[in-house]
């Protein structure tokens, strides 16, 4: 028995050479070189955080990533909560929907965003005709555009989970609290929305935390002087050379990415494995 | 009552206007990339003042095109194949290994699904750079494996754990060598789940832009650089067509997908 157990090991060790090599060994090099570059310390962070541009890339990061949140949590409740109490069939023709936006190329949905919103986009359009704003509204290369195009993004990674989690709720708790004389607003506050907190939470941790890496859609959307994180550090060190603050830049991002996962893990595991 | 649908009342037409146009938000851009790459505007007026293939005809008879297209089916086969045999052995590991730090290796497996994309990218970038590795088809396909990797071991290891491991021991017990067993009766057992880890592999690298940005050279671009790089330029409906492609391709995979899926409901 003791041989196998080791040779069960052993056949894991083809992959963990291969993920040590070219990904904890590159990746830790990085990091390495945002204190060694241009000379031990921490002269990169110090300058991550006191120059202005850095730290309001930062700051935007951190709101584009928290309004993404919070605006696809709201837009993806009511939709997540239907799907769970729908009828089959009509649920299937919503959940092909999701799946059809989810799996279609991230470069072609930004790039159906780029020609919705600009200027002389159908959406501006469709405003002016009806009256509702005199001029076309910016809505491109900046954080507007950004938010939306990444709104458009997150909102199947709300949806699924916390649909899985609505499922899971038993009806009759609903009837209970309804016999006992809860109106359908008191029903929703103290029950349902308690009851489906966990799955909530989940989802929300996680679309937080990839909308804060996310590359694409902010350097399509948001243009050149509303970068986030993730930008910049590509930009740091492709265009600027600068591996030292790009490594900083990274490990800032990778730090921050690495907690919220493991609370995520810890307190929510199940709720969010859909990815 | 808030969790059956026929005892919603009034509330639940509120919830069914509410997805209804999310709904629409969802299949907004899909639909209106498909009606742009056969309008006739080279400005992208929508709605376009005529109908038009020329996009398609320019698509196709620019080579840059294919020969992206080739690249990244090339590249997907590759990853596909490295990530399904490095995933099995893997898988096979964590599932019937009891060696200590199992739980600690799974989630080794998985850091590379969870950490930002650009940190991987710029880091194998650092190091490729370094070993004369960047821009080549070798450094491409490394970059892309450890990116497919945890979906290889996510789908074949939720198959080999409902595979009965007493089958491959009867296997053993009837006289046949432990890889025979394997490759015998679990590999053809579990195919299920190397096919879905296959599929999602090739896609995690088809699909892939920010790490494919930094391996790439103007020699070897895959289709979504060469995308990403026509949308730095300008919106040209040519892209609307690459696009509209992409979007058949989605749904012929979803129909596969879904195929799959009541095949192994059965």
């Amino acid at each position: 028995m003791a041989l196998s157990l080791d040779r069960n090991f052993r056949l894991a060790l083809p992959a963990l050479a291969f993920l040590l090599l070219f990904f904890i060994v590159p990746v830790l090099a990085l990091l390495l070189r945002s204190v060694m570059e241009p000379e031990w310390g921490f002269q990169n962070y110090a300058e991550l955080f006191a120059t202005n541009t850095y730290a309001r890339v930062m700051f935007n990061t951190f709101m584009v990533a928290g309004l993404v949140t919070l605006i696809s949590l709201l837009l993806g409740y009511p939709v997540a909560w239907l799907l769970a109490i729908m009828p089959r069939g009509l649920a299937n023709i919503v959940f092909s929907i999701i799946l059809l936006s989810m799996w279609t190329n991230l470069l072609a949905r930004t790039y159906a965003w780029m020609v919705l919103l600009q200027r002389t986009g159908i959406i501006n359009k469709a405003l002016l005709s009806l009256g509702i704003i005199s001029s076309p509204l910016p809505l491109i290369n900046n954080l507007i555009g950004v938010t939306i195009g990444m709104v458009y993004i997150m909102l199947p990674f709300i949806i699924l989970p916390l649909h899985a989690t609505m499922r899971a709720i038993d009806p009759v708790i609903l009837q209970a609290s309804a016999l006992c004389g809860a109106g359908k607003w008191q029903a929703f506050t103290r029950v349902l929305l308690p009851l489906s907190m966990t799955g909530a939470i989940a989802g929300a941790l996680m679309v937080f935390v990839m909308s804060l890496g996310y590359f694409v859609t902010p350097a399509l959307l948001g243009g050149t002087s509303n970068m986030m994180l993730a930008e910049m550090i590509a930009q740091l060190v492709q265009s600027l050379l600068n591996w030292g603050l790009g490594g900083a830049a990274a490990f800032v991002l990778l730090s921050v990415t690495m907690l919220l996962y493991a609370f995520q893990v810890r307190f929510f595991s199940g709720y969010a494995d859909i990815r | 009552m808030l969790l059956n649908y026929n005892q919603l009342g009034r509330l639940k037409y509120v919830l069914l206007g509410i997805t209804g146009v999310i709904c629409l938000f969802l299949l907004l851009p899909v639909i209106f990339i498909i009606l742009l790459s056969f309008g006739s505007s080279q400005w992208m007026i929508f709605p376009p003042p005529g109908w038009t293939l020329r996009w398609y005809v320019e698509l196709f008879a620019d080579p840059r095109w294919f020969e992206a297209a080739f690249t990244s089916f090339k590249l997907g086969l590759m990853v596909t194949v490295l990530s399904v045999i490095l995933g099995f052995f893997a898988s096979y590991a964590l599932i019937r290994g009891r060696f200590a730090g199992r739980g600690f290796l799974r989630a080794l497996f998985m850091t590379p699904m969870v950490m930002p994309v650009v940190v991987v990218a710029v880091a194998l970038y650092a190091m490729f750079l370094r070993v004369g590795l960047s821009g080549t088809w070798l450094g491409f396909v490394i970059a892309h494996t450890i990116l497919a990797f945890p979906f290889a071991v996510i789908a074949i290891s939720n198959s080999l754990e409902r595979f009965d491991k007493a089958i491959e021991d009867a296997a053993i017990l009837c006289g046949a060598s432990h890889l025979e067993a394997i490759w015998r009766i679990t590999l053809p057992s579990i195919r299920l789940g190397l096919l879905s880890a296959a599929l999602f592999s090739f896609l995690a690298s088809w699909d892939e832009v920010v790490v494919a940005i930094f391996m790439a050279s103007p020699t070897l671009q895959t289709l979504p650089v060469r995308i990403w790089g026509a949308l730095r330029q300008d919106l040209t409906p040519v892209i609307a067509a690459a696009s509209s492609l992409l979007v058949i391709l989605t749904l012929v995979l979803m129909t596969i997908a879904a195929s799959l899926q009541k095949v192994l409901n059965r």
